[in-house]
């Protein structure tokens, strides 16, 4: 115990040390009224290895922000909406569509501040209609009165962005299908599709387009896992570009934790790519500054379906 | 106990915390005649007062403007520590790069993030390094500016421009540039990293599918203007610097302009040596 305090001690002491000398650890006192980061992390994103591998991050942030860091993870969309949205947590990173529902229910509270621009400049993703590769369907067209999978209501490209083009096609995804559930997440959705609970489900697709193909999303994390095989989906229709996830803070927080953890998640990829690597962000990609209005779409959408629900228009 | 010496710990810390002077950020503004540190003058052009008048506010302290003769006497002051931020070309930029280091640089309007480039060559091939592919055949990952003109421009930055290398051809796409250095159609192959990486990662556990091939070279392209500090600047105030102006283009328009430049769409963030090679160049 007294070999503890003493180590307690002087940790106090070269903190005390460090404020007064010129290249201070700290400028003001924004740490002391934070006291630590609270960031939210999707608990089962489609690569559990992601959130093994935020330990680097967590450590890069606490370092860059001068304060502790917790993760505070969570098993579904909605758990990072609401711990975002209650002020559980200072930030989160979230797809469109779940900072679009943060947007409906806390307004300018929240704010997103960045978002990843690929290393040829795009910034945005797709939705893709997977169905196993033996399977005698085509095209979209070729699923009426067939079942189908979402990721999850709070799900941009496996629910929102979807529907609403599927709509602009003339296909009323409600009516259309047979059937249709939510699996809870992307990896869930692929499973589900594997173990023939649907005939098809929507998923994330990136790291490519509809002409070229695509070489990210849960079935290619999955089969890179070892947990699918590769060849034994097909992508028959695609929308997008969706706008990329979102990093969003809470704008009740002081400026200075913005502005620093802005500043530090922004040169990650130039300050430490490895990290960069390791958070499951490609090589060449980067953060690029973003608003609300770089969401507006997306929000349109949400506002749109919900109204629509409301109205007993949609199911 | 420790709940008696941490409640303690965390009183003097937050007391020091509070009381620590917030030091002033004094910018280095190339004037041609040099002159004291002092705060802008009431007549200065509106984005100018824009610019400094934001960084003032969220730094929440004082922003003083320092005229230098020269970008090298802007590099001088900021290793002398009589500036704080400075914008600085590679020559000013290379004396000093031991005690100062950039952060920031001004992406033009079209302009791709400044993108790692890998040059590889079959496993088995004698080069080694850029130098030892002189007149060796390339094929570019396609014609976009990511796979063509970004790689070109990084390899130009380390002096293999296009008469370094032997005959040179674009490929359709990265997978069709590795089908054709691996057919024995080119020398060597020059792609982004995000498509070096989409090339070489495989579809299932660990799978690397480019054990067939070396990278000889990795760079990003050099950066013709940086922002830099002091490398002890404190990591809370370089680290808001950085957030402050990465965010500038959406949020204060003059002072975007003022700070950034014509033509500048917005700021990126950029490695501490981005203004010098970090690796030998080659002759053409």
């Amino acid at each position: 115990m007294r070999r503890r305090s003493g180590a307690i001690l002087a940790a106090i002491g070269l903190g005390l040390a460090g404020c007064g000398g010129e290249a201070k650890t700290t400028d003001g006192a924004w740490q002391g009224e934070m006291k630590e980061v609270r960031m939210a992390v999707r608990g089962s994103e489609d690569d559990p290895m992601i959130t093994r591998r935020l330990t680097a991050y967590k450590t890069y942030i606490g370092k860059a922000t001068g304060l502790p860091v917790k993760l505070y993870e969570s098993s579904d969309y909605n758990g990072t909406i609401q711990a975002l949205s209650s002020g559980q947590v200072d930030i989160a990173t979230m797809a469109g569509g779940g900072y679009a529902n943060v947007d409906a229910q806390i307004g300018d509270l929240a704010q997103p501040i960045l978002t990843v621009r690929q290393a040829e400049g795009d910034t945005g993703y797709y939705s893709g209609l997977l169905v196993m590769a033996d399977s005698p369907y085509r095209s979209i067209q070729d699923l009426k009165g067939k079942t189908l999978g979402y990721v999850d209501f709070n799900s941009t490209s496996g629910y929102l962005y979807p529907r609403a083009v599927m709509r602009e096609q003339g296909i009323d995804p409600d009516t259309f299908f047979g059937r249709s559930s939510f699996a809870g997440g992307h990896t869930q959705a692929v499973m589900a599709l594997d173990n023939g609970q649907f005939d098809a489900t929507i998923i994330q697709a990136g790291g490519g387009d509809p002409e070229h193909g695509f070489t990210t999303g849960a079935h290619y994390t999955m089969a890179r896992r070892g947990v699918v095989e590769l060849a034994d989906f097909r992508i028959i229709w695609a929308a997008g570009p969706i706008p990329n996830s979102a990093v969003v803070v809470r704008t009740d927080r002081p400026q200075p934790f913005i502005d620093a953890v802005r500043g530090a998640m922004a040169a990650l990829p130039y300050d430490d790519p490895e990290v960069w690597r390791d958070i499951g962000q490609p090589d060449g990609a980067a953060y690029t500054a973003v608003t609300r209005e770089h969401y507006a779409p997306i929000i349109k959408l949400r506002t749109d379906d919900i109204a629509a629900r409301r109205s007993g228009e949609r199911r | 106990m420790k709940r008696l010496v941490l409640a303690a710990g965390a009183v003097l810390l937050s007391a020091a915390q509070a009381q620590a002077p917030t030091l002033p950020l004094r910018i280095a503004e190339v004037t041609g005649e040099a002159g004291p540190c002092a705060p802008l003058a009431a007549d200065a052009p509106a984005g100018q007062r824009a610019y400094v008048g934001l960084l003032a506010k969220r730094l929440d302290t004082e922003v003083l403007t320092c005229p230098v003769e020269s970008a090298a006497a802007a590099a001088e002051a900021l290793a002398a520590g009589g500036v704080d931020f400075a914008q600085l070309d590679a020559a000013a930029f290379a004396p000093v790069s031991g005690p100062a280091r950039s952060i920031l640089s001004a992406r033009a309007v079209g302009d791709l993030n400044r993108l790692p480039v890998v040059v590889a060559v079959p496993r088995k091939a004698p080069a080694q390094s850029l130098a030892d592919l002189k007149g060796a055949s390339l094929v570019f990952g396609g014609p976009m500016k990511a796979s063509l003109e970004v790689p070109r421009r990084a390899l130009a930055d380390y002096g293999a421009s296009e008469a370094f290398f032997g005959p040179q051809m674009v490929a359709l796409d990265y997978e069709d540039a590795a089908s054709r250095l691996r057919a024995g159609q080119a020398q060597a192959m020059a792609l982004h990293a995000g498509a070096w990486q989409k090339l070489c990662r495989g579809d299932q556990p660990g799978e690397d599918l480019c054990q067939d091939l070396r990278v000889v070279w990795r760079q990003r392209p050099v950066a013709g203007q940086a922002w830099a500090v002091r490398t002890d600047m404190s990591d809370d105030r370089r680290f808001r610097l950085i957030g402050i102006h990465v965010a500038l283009h959406n949020e204060a328009n003059s002072a975007f302009a003022w700070a950034a430049g014509e033509g500048a769409e917005e700021f990126e963030p950029t490695e501490a040596k981005a203004l010098i090679h970090q690796g030998p160049t080659v002759g053409s």
